[in-house]
């Protein structure tokens, strides 16, 4: 399509959305008159979700706002008491949206987190295990406070030769099952845990599925694994 | 008395060679032909109508096959036949760990238990085959039977399910003797005979006859025989030997096919002696609810069986509409409930058969 | 008088057994019929969807939410496509929004349905379950209406829905809750209010307000132990703020607050209040609006990580979705209510009798599919 005609295009799109289909409907290039109409049609649907999403979005989007000003503050408020506390734990980190911790002491920082006055975090909302790459793994702990609704994501990564995090499983009992399934699933050891045992898959499976470089055995009690199938087939 | 009179008969027929033992033996296996007859075209009966009477509860239709050849037949009346067949024909299958004799011997022992009692029940003015002098305590007593028969079941099977079934039985069926010993201890009083006939002919004369009007407390009496007998009879809500959300299916887990047919058959005979014993100790046995109307021998096996079946409906009702008891919860309403309101009706009924009657 | 105690024994419940929902194995340790100790195995029902999930791309994955919890497969894909949608920032219209919220509660009601019956079940009574399975059956037909899957519908697609609903959806939805609400309060009064019911469940496996929040316990479990929490009140998603209803809370009404009749009182109230919500969804909806309006060609979401909540008829159903910014998701993992339910189950079952254990664990609803993946 040449410029001459996309600058044709535009100005027939810009007369159909004001009104005046004649023009349009007495181009004489079948061609161009399709690909007039296609794009007057492309340019009122998204004229018409602009314009809705405007409408719709405003208010909500100050509310989102607010939310994550709140949201900052209250992860900012977390970070600085962490170093005021526990010093040489905090890792710092560009995203604001989480708080990125050394292994060490996450047993006495979860503790705390959960009974500290003014933050309460009694509920483990999610805990989940990621290979974030560079043999790292990272455990991400999402955590709530029923009492005075605030919410905070906290992580922290271990290195693959050494995957050991202090189990919280006696601050959040719910810690108990989900810390299974991410040893379960990326071979992440949380020291301190009473019952650290394979949870879905059974006890004999050898290897960490959820590693991004992990390969499938060959035969398990000699029934034949089938492979993993690549995309869609 | 049947047995006596197909004795005479013979002896009459034969008067050249009678008083043969071969008579007797005669005299004794037609009527159990004819009982085993009965029992098994009861348990097609009763086994359609808990089926329809469930869907009709449950809001469903319930066996629906239309025609001859393998459908269920119209209205699904061909369905328990179905299912006997298809029990009679399954694999047999005796778990290798289980007390082989022991396993196969409790299916027989459970339905000696259920037929035996049979020969005492009144099914008409002139039908009954054994008229014993002690007959109601002659079905109790042969009841008992099936205790041993499900501890065996349990226990044989080397199970853990069953063994839960086994013991939960064997201290329910034990327990909610009592209550119904008690009961019919009662109408014993009244009608001064053990005799299933004569308390029988005591109920003589119309509705208000009845033991069960005789005086205030027989109601009471009748409901907790009744209860009593639900649980003897491992119904609905008392179940618990065989509830199949919590001990998959209690004794009978390992049985399959023929015995475990032999299980299911034993409980709704049971259920049918139990009613009939009800019947006959309340409710009047045989005879018609109203003086002289239909109160002829023909008539009277009508009433007994129709009396008999209300009492099996009931059941029927009772199971599929409520929950199953704790077994902690059966034992309190037998122990602490039943037993001491039975006393003190046996109390209660002496004085006022000594004051009033 | 002492308590008499004999041999341990160990008992195997399940994987094959009537009262565990699925393939569950329980392994207790009962002395004669007390329970003392309750050990959870799972993961027979394991089909690797995480794994899964890293091999397909992002609209693939809505089919495998529809098998994670197989009762209430809307509400899982109603799940996903919140958290897509706030990862990709699109805005869906409110013709959308309208159907999702009509579809989940419809999906609510039918799996509280389920959920009650089964209770009734696992305690004996067959009735109940055969009338709410009757009128499940209503429901599914409306589904088979809108989507033609009875079971599984991957009915919702990320930024819109499959199909618009069908001329007629609308009148015959609101011809079943005419229907319906008679029909709850039949099944109120032949469970909730029967004394047997009610003696089996009131007072039995009572889980207090602490133990359920630090064992992530959610949803009408949560409520039944007395804490006001719902995500649709809470932390509203999609269009929930503006319908009005009610959380119902356990109350303790027959017994202590959080016991088993309370957390299956709850579900038939909320029965109640999931028929408002449709019958206002119904009402407000848009006539115009395109359900493939803002359905994105391609998608590929930015490099990032999102965790949303959205409230199953189980629960907090979270995912936590990890992009790279390829149309392949990195990491999605599902945080499932039920998982988080059955590992309560040790805590507030050991002491009680056997037939206690197996009425705990059918009020606390667990969907095997959604446990093990």
């Amino acid at each position: 399509m040449t410029s001459d005609q996309e600058r044709l295009i535009a100005e027939f799109v810009e007369k159909g959305l004001a009104g005046d289909m004649d023009s349009i409907n007495a181009i004489e290039d079948r061609a161009l008159r399709g690909k007039v109409k296609s794009a007057l049609v492309k340019a009122k649907r998204s004229g018409a979700v602009a314009k809705e999403s405007k409408e719709d979005t405003k208010i909500p989007e100050k509310e989102n706002q607010q939310d994550k000003q709140a949201e900052q503050s209250i992860d900012e408020k977390i970070k600085k008491m962490i170093e005021e506390q526990f010093p040489d734990t905090l890792i710092e980190n560009s995203d604001s949206d989480h708080i990125q911790i050394k292994p060490e002491k996450w047993y006495d920082i979860a503790n705390w987190l959960k009974s500290d006055s003014s933050l309460l975090f009694d509920s483990l909302q999610c805990q989940m295990g990621i290979d974030i790459g560079d043999d790292m793994l990272e455990s991400r702990y999402n955590l709530h406070s029923m009492e005075l609704d605030h919410y905070i994501e906290v992580r922290i990564a271990v290195h693959r030769s050494n995957p050991k995090i202090p189990s919280v499983e006696q601050i959040w009992r719910i810690a108990d099952w989900f810390e299974r399934e991410t040893y379960d699933m990326l071979g992440i050891e949380y020291t301190g845990h009473r019952d650290l045992r394979r949870i879905l898959l059974p006890d004999d499976w050898e290897g960490w599925p959820l590693r991004k470089d992990y390969q499938v055995q060959e035969t398990y009690h000699g029934i034949v694994v089938p492979k993993m199938k690549e995309g869609w087939e | 008395m049947t047995v006596d009179f197909i004795f005479d008969g013979l002896n009459q027929l034969f008067p050249a060679v009678a008083g043969n033992d071969f008579f007797l033996i005669i005299a004794m296996l037609l009527p159990v032909a004819a009982l085993l007859g009965f029992i098994t075209i009861y348990g097609f009966g009763v086994i359609y109508s808990e089926i329809k009477v469930s869907s009709f509860i449950q809001d469903k239709t319930g066996p629906m096959g239309q025609g001859p050849g393998l459908h269920a037949g119209k209205w699904g009346l061909l369905q328990p036949v179905a299912d006997g067949i298809k029990l009679f024909i399954k694999e047999d299958i005796i778990p290798a760990s289980a007390d082989k004799p022991l396993f196969i011997l409790a299916p027989f022992l459970i339905f000696i238990g259920a037929l035996t009692a049979f020969i005492a029940v009144p099914f008409g003015e002139k039908i009954i085959i054994v008229d014993m002098n002690i007959g109601i305590f002659y079905i109790i007593g042969v009841g008992s039977l099936a205790v041993i028969a499900l501890i065996l079941a349990g226990w044989s099977s080397n199970n853990k399910w069953a063994l839960f079934g086994g013991m939960r039985s064997a201290a329910q069926i034990i327990s909610y003797e009592i209550p119904a010993g008690i009961s019919l201890v009662v109408v014993i009083m009244l009608a001064s005979s053990l005799n299933m006939q004569e308390i029988i002919a005591y109920q003589e004369g119309g509705l208000f006859n009845w033991i069960i009007f005789d005086n205030p407390f027989m109601p009471i009496v009748f409901v907790i025989f009744f209860i009593s007998a639900l649980a003897e009879t491992n119904r609905t809500p008392f179940d618990l030997p065989e509830s199949e959300s919590e001990l998959v299916a209690g004794f009978v887990t390992e049985y399959s096919g023929t015995r475990y047919a032999i299980f299911f058959l034993s409980e709704y005979a049971n259920m049918f002696v139990i009613s009939a014993v009800a019947a006959t100790a309340f409710l009047g046995g045989w005879q018609s609810p109203f003086e002289n109307f239909l109160n002829t021998p023909a008539w009277s096996v009508f009433w007994m069986i129709s009396k008999t079946f209300f009492l099996i409906f009931v059941m029927i009702w009772v199971r599929w509409t409520v929950p199953r008891l704790r077994v902690d919860q059966l034992m309190h309403l037998c122990w602490k409930v039943f037993i001491p309101i039975g006393l003190f009706n046996v109390f209660a009924v002496a004085i006022w058969i000594v004051v009033i009657g | 008088m002492g308590v008499v105690h004999g041999e341990e024994m160990v008992l195997n419940i399940g994987p094959q057994h009537p009262a565990t929902h699925g393939v569950l194995r329980l392994q207790v340790r009962t002395d004669g019929e007390v329970v003392s100790q309750i050990t959870p195995y799972m993961g027979y029902l394991h089909r690797c969807f995480e794994k899964h999930s890293e091999n397909v791309t992002y609209e693939q994955v809505i089919p495998f939410t529809d098998r994670c919890d197989y009762l209430s497969s809307m509400s899982m894909n109603f799940g996903y496509v919140v958290a897509m949608e706030r990862l990709m920032e699109i805005k869906v219209n409110d013709r959308v929004e309208h159907i999702r919220v009509v579809m989940a509660e419809l999906q609510r009601i039918a799996s509280h349905l389920l959920c009650t019956g089964v209770f009734g079940l696992d305690l004996g009574a067959f009735t109940p379950f055969l009338w709410a399975l009757r009128d499940r059956e209503r429901i599914l037909d409306l589904f088979e209406l809108t989507c033609g899957a009875r079971l599984l519908y991957n009915y919702m697609w990320v930024g819109g829905l499959s199909h618009d609903i069908p001329v007629g959806f609308v009148e015959s939805t609101f011809e079943f809750l005419d229907y319906f609400e008679p029909k709850v309060d039949e099944l109120e009064n032949i469970l909730a209010h029967n004394k047997i019911l009610v003696e089996r469940s009131a007072d039995i496996g009572v889980m207090p307000k602490d133990v359920a929040i630090s064992y992530g316990v959610t949803g009408p479990n949560l409520r039944a132990s007395g804490v006001k929490w719902d995500l649709r009140k809470n932390d509203p998603y999609s269009i929930y703020d503006r319908f009005e209803f009610d959380v119902p809370i356990g109350e303790g009404q027959k017994g202590t607050v959080g016991d088993c009749w309370d957390r299956f009182y709850v579900r038939i109230i909320e029965i109640r209040e999931s028929v408002k919500i449709i019958r206002q969804a119904l009402a407000s909806m848009p006539k115009e609006g395109d359900v493939h309006q803002s359905l994105p060609k391609k998608i590929r979401p930015p490099k990032g990580s999102v965790y949303a909540r959205t409230e199953t008829p189980r629960g907090d159903l979270g995912y936590y979705i990890e992009s790279d910014g390829s149309p392949i998701p990195y990491r999605v993992k599902m945080r499932s209510p039920a998982f988080t339910a059955l590992s309560v189950l040790d805590e507030i079952g050991a002491g009680w009798l056997l037939s206690d254990v197996l009425a705990i664990l059918g009020s606390l609803d667990i969907v095997l599919g959604e446990i093990d993946r």
